[in-house]
């Protein structure tokens, strides 16, 4: 499971711009589903994905579910050649997507944002219809569970 | 309290089966976990995923004493 805050703290201290979706941002709006990994939405600006490379370089980013030993460097032209990572550190799991289903980029996620205070900093979360609307587009079984209770959510916080 | 199906939403918004999996979404978890902060929200997935881990951990260890 993934150390949310060394994590956090980690994307905050290298100056990466993120967006928290997926599950913690579910848990954030206030669902009571369990998730073990942190989903992000970065920014790929060159600026943005060098500081990226630099601050998970000291957390030994590697490939979730491959073999040890092969040849991965998580650096700035890997970064650039790819765009959504599904990663394992020394914090724990960590999915950096470049580009959500149905919510799209870093920039186009920015305007549907709030921002939280989480483990004493500042953190970009999706709010929550966009949540919904990203759920939605991935549409996996896990998703349309995870639907129902987010529309609930939706429907107890506009009362 | 069970959520009341469909409320708060447009028709064309609805999906048969999300309505059908509202019936058994439990409303009285959401509304106290709306009364906390999302730090405290937070905070209670991380004791979720302990107990969690703590009891994998447990059912393997039963596993291998079988």
């Amino acid at each position: 499971m993934t150390d949310y805050r060394k994590a956090l703290d980690t994307l905050r201290g290298g100056q990466v711009r993120f967006i928290v979706i997926g599950g913690v941002a579910a848990a954030a709006h206030g669902s009571a589903q369990l998730t073990n990994d942190l989903d992000v939405v970065y920014a790929r600006s060159p600026d943005d994905v060098t500081r990226l490379a630099a601050a998970l370089a000291p957390h030994s980013p590697y490939l979730r579910g491959v073999p040890a030993g092969l040849p991965f460097r998580f650096d700035a032209a890997t970064i650039k050649q790819g765009l959504n990572f599904t990663l394992d550190t020394d914090f724990g799991p960590l999915d950096l997507l470049g580009e959500a289903t149905g919510g799209g980029t870093f920039d186009a996620l920015l305007p549907h944002t709030i921002t939280l205070d989480l483990y004493g900093g500042p953190c970009l979360c999706v709010d929550l219809a966009t949540l919904i609307r990203l759920k939605r587009a991935a549409g996996r079984p896990k998703d349309i569970l995870a639907l129902a209770e987010l529309e609930a959510l939706l429907a107890l916080s506009t009362k | 309290m069970r959520y009341p199906v469909g409320v708060d939403q447009r028709d064309d918004d609805r999906d048969p089966l999300i309505e059908a999996l509202k019936r058994d979404v439990d409303v009285t978890l959401l509304e106290r976990n709306l009364k906390l902060t999302p730090q405290q929200r937070i905070d209670q997935l991380v004791e979720m995923q302990r107990f969690a881990a703590e009891l994998a951990e447990a059912g393997r260890k039963s596993r291998e004493r079988r």
